[in-house]
């Protein structure tokens, strides 16, 4: 085993033990397994850190060609992105879904045999960068939109209804709280959308000359650029809040789901995963 | 066990309120009443006099009528009867008596059950007695235990969560939904009595602003300068409702002030931001139907009440765990409770210096080698080091027995060997020096 296989499986472990005692302080409402989650987390994201910088000094430009890469930093980005909103919103409760989710990514980018997915030297450059970056920053942006977005309808129901409010629902943040994700996942997410879409168009141009190709993925990229332009336009200007948001949120993320791994699995596409 | 614990007390299930008024003690020194005289048995004492109970603890020898002898003293301190006050107390000794403190301590046996007022009466009755000197030793420990037993029930268990009043429910909400409250504002309309109620609440929930629209301004303005409120004219409702988040109303009025429609409009004017309504008018001062707006949150009184009574059936289920915290407690005080006796603290001093003795010898046996096989040799050096250990404690042991003889200065004795050779193993408390708190360095 070599130096990077072993950091990616402490890190593995440390982002496990992260959720296994986010999830055990959420059961037994205790403060300190939380503290002790947050620690492991931040070790292991890093350790992660390192892991990513030893990779990207061993091939330079060259680990964007790499499939597993990109999940790494896809969980990377995650990780970072539930951090910061943690810090800004003291909000735990993102650890939850932010966690195990970053853990099934990471464990594809260590399980996966390391692909040499043989990407034209053109997948380098800035413009490329650019594509994959602030499209990841949004899609973990969305991630956490939604799952706010499902745990605030869940809430709200249950306080417009009158039902009681008993169990694990009594610890959870304040639906301001969970609705206060949705305005920075919009805010922030969406021109950053807008510039991983920009990019990607004139990445695409500068190396097949064209900006637009029909391609599937394009397609349904526009449509979900169409749906979060809605919807930072309907909180800007209208001052959207609470449930609609909320739900368009998940549709958003549903829907970039389906276009990131349907599309990216089953269809004819240059985005895809496979050689 | 020679001390002997007495608790004897009337409360809100066995007394009626003019009894309890009646043998009230709130502010009695037991020991310048002479109660606590050499002859009388009890060494120590405290008095908890709340509006909902009376409780009389002491410490003492065991001794025959002494409960009869507390009751004369209470009866004739209140210009009352015995008879008419035995009829209404209760009786607990030692044990059940350790364990009663704690679940009054924990809030267990309140009217309110797990409500937080008791525990800071019972503090202060005990500081009262630290301050008459009428609490010792064993009093020192229980009252603390109790404290600790309280904060105990307090984590572990749900018996004091949950709002069991309308007003503390409807600030929970508020929580609920906006989470911090300090950036919110608070609205009256209609200034009664309920309303002031829930107010207090919100202010002291940490509300930033009070709005009150009465349509009566003259008492609006009266209310607002009581509680530190902001007094809006009634004609400007609508307008100023706008600035405001949570919204208590409770006016007389026969039909409703606040629609639908109305609404509507002000949270255009909010751009969204919801809007909590707690209608706690009979009749009804808000259109059921606002609930269905975004954003807007409508509670009524019925709806207030069912959260409430939700609560307190919760909060029953939750107290029989917490009385299993209060058992597993008392067993733990009954421990200590009998290692004051002589005897276990003779033993236990004698065995710490055997283990001290063993510990060394092991070293000894160790460093010595080869030379320590002769059977001899260890031989000698056992009786050497456990005679040596057993010796060293004998003065302090003939001086603990001398003074176990009197009759008061035996436990404090005990008490203080006990912990000068932390006989019980107790870590250092958390306010401790910060010297003490410091792990010692193992010995090996």
């Amino acid at each position: 085993m070599n130096l990077t296989e072993t950091l990616e499986l402490i890190v593995l472990a440390l982002y496990f033990l992260g959720a296994v005692l986010h999830i055990l302080a959420m059961l037994v409402r205790g403060p300190l397994l939380r503290y002790g989650g947050q620690a492991a987390t931040l070790l292991g994201f890093g350790l992660h850190t390192l892991d990513i910088g030893l990779y990207m000094v061993r091939y330079e430009a060259m680990a964007l060609g790499h499939g597993p890469f990109y999940f790494s930093l896809l969980a990377w980005t995650l990780i970072i992105v539930s951090l910061v909103l943690n810090w800004r919103l003291r909000m735990h409760f993102l650890a939850l879904t932010a966690l195990p989710l970053a853990l099934i990514i990471f464990s594809f980018a260590t399980t996966l045999p390391t692909v040499e997915v043989v990407l034209p030297e053109s997948f380098m450059g800035l413009w490329f960068g650019l594509h994959i970056g602030t499209l990841f920053f949004s899609i973990c942006l969305l991630a956490m939109a939604a799952s706010s977005g499902v745990v605030y309808l869940f809430l709200e129901n249950k306080i417009k209804g009158k039902a009681k409010i008993t169990g694990l629902s009594k610890d959870l943040p304040s639906l301001s709280l969970f609705d206060q994700v949705n305005a920075w996942a919009v805010n922030l997410g969406f021109p950053l959308f807008t510039v991983g879409l920009l990019s990607g168009f004139l990445w695409a141009h500068f190396t097949w000359e064209r900006f637009f190709s029909w391609d599937p993925k394009e397609v349904a990229a526009i449509i979900v650029w169409l749906l979060f332009a809605f919807l930072f336009h309907q909180r800007l200007v209208n001052g959207w809040r609470g449930r609609k948001p909320a739900k368009l949120a998940i549709w958003i993320f549903a829907l970039s789901l389906v276009s990131m791994l349907g599309i990216n699995f089953f269809l004819e596409t240059h985005h895809s995963f496979q050689p | 066990m020679n001390q002997s614990i007495c608790l004897l007390g009337l409360n809100h299930r066995t007394a009626p309120v003019e009894v309890r008024e009646r043998y009230a003690l709130p502010d009695v020194d037991p020991r310048e009443q002479g109660l606590i005289a050499p002859g009388s048995g009890v060494k120590e004492a405290m008095i908890l006099s709340t509006c909902n109970r009376v409780e009389f603890l002491s410490v003492g020898r065991e001794k025959p009528g002494m409960a009869l002898e507390i009751l004369r003293f209470w009866a004739d301190f209140c210009g009352g009867n015995v008879h008419e006050l035995q009829a209404h107390t209760y009786q607990y000794n030692n044990l059940d008596a350790v364990s009663h403190l704690f679940s009054v301590a924990s809030s267990l046996d309140s009217m309110v059950l797990g409500e937080p007022q008791i525990l800071g009466q019972l503090k202060q009755a005990y500081r009262r007695s630290v301050k008459q000197g009428t609490s010792g030793v064993v009093l020192n420990r229980l009252l603390h235990k109790s404290f600790s037993v309280a904060k105990r029930v307090r984590t572990e268990t749900r018996v004091a969560s949950n709002a069991v009043s309308i007003s503390f429910a409807a600030v929970e909400l508020a929580k609920r939904i906006f989470g911090d409250l300090s950036n919110q504002t608070a609205m009256l309309v209609g200034a009664g009595e309920m309303a002031e109620l829930a107010a207090t609440h919100l202010l002291s929930a940490g509300v930033k602003r009070l709005l009150i629209a009465n349509r009566t301004h003259a008492r609006g303005c009266e209310l607002a300068s009581r509680i530190q409120g902001e007094a809006v004219l009634f004609a400007e409702l609508f307008e100023r409702m706008a600035e405001a988040d949570i919204i208590i109303s409770s006016t007389g009025a026969t039909q409703t002030v606040i629609q639908r429609r109305d609404v509507q409009t002000i949270m255009k004017r909010r751009r969204n931001r919801p809007m909590f309504f707690i209608d706690i008018a009979v009749p009804r001062d808000i259109d059921p139907d606002v609930n269905n707006l975004d954003n807007t949150y409508l509670y009524d009184i019925d709806d207030l009440k069912e959260v409430v009574e939700e609560n307190l059936s919760q909060r029953k289920t939750e107290a029989a765990k917490a009385m299993v915290i209060v058992q597993e407690e008392t067993e733990k005080f009954a421990c200590w409770l009998r290692s004051l006796d002589l005897k276990p603290t003779i033993l236990d001093l004698l065995a710490s210096g055997e283990r001290i003795a063993r510990k060394e010898l092991k070293k000894t046996l160790r460093r010595l080698g080869p030379k320590a096989e002769d059977p001899q040799v260890r031989e000698a050096l056992e009786t050497l080091v456990l005679s040596l250990g057993h010796k060293l404690y004998h003065q302090p042991l003939d001086f603990l027995k001398r003074r176990a003889r009197e009759e008061d200065a035996g436990t404090r004795y005990i008490d203080i060997t006990r912990r000068m050779f932390n006989l019980d193993n107790e870590p250092p408390a958390p306010d401790a020096h910060p010297d003490r708190r410091q792990p010692k360095p193992d010995e090996d």
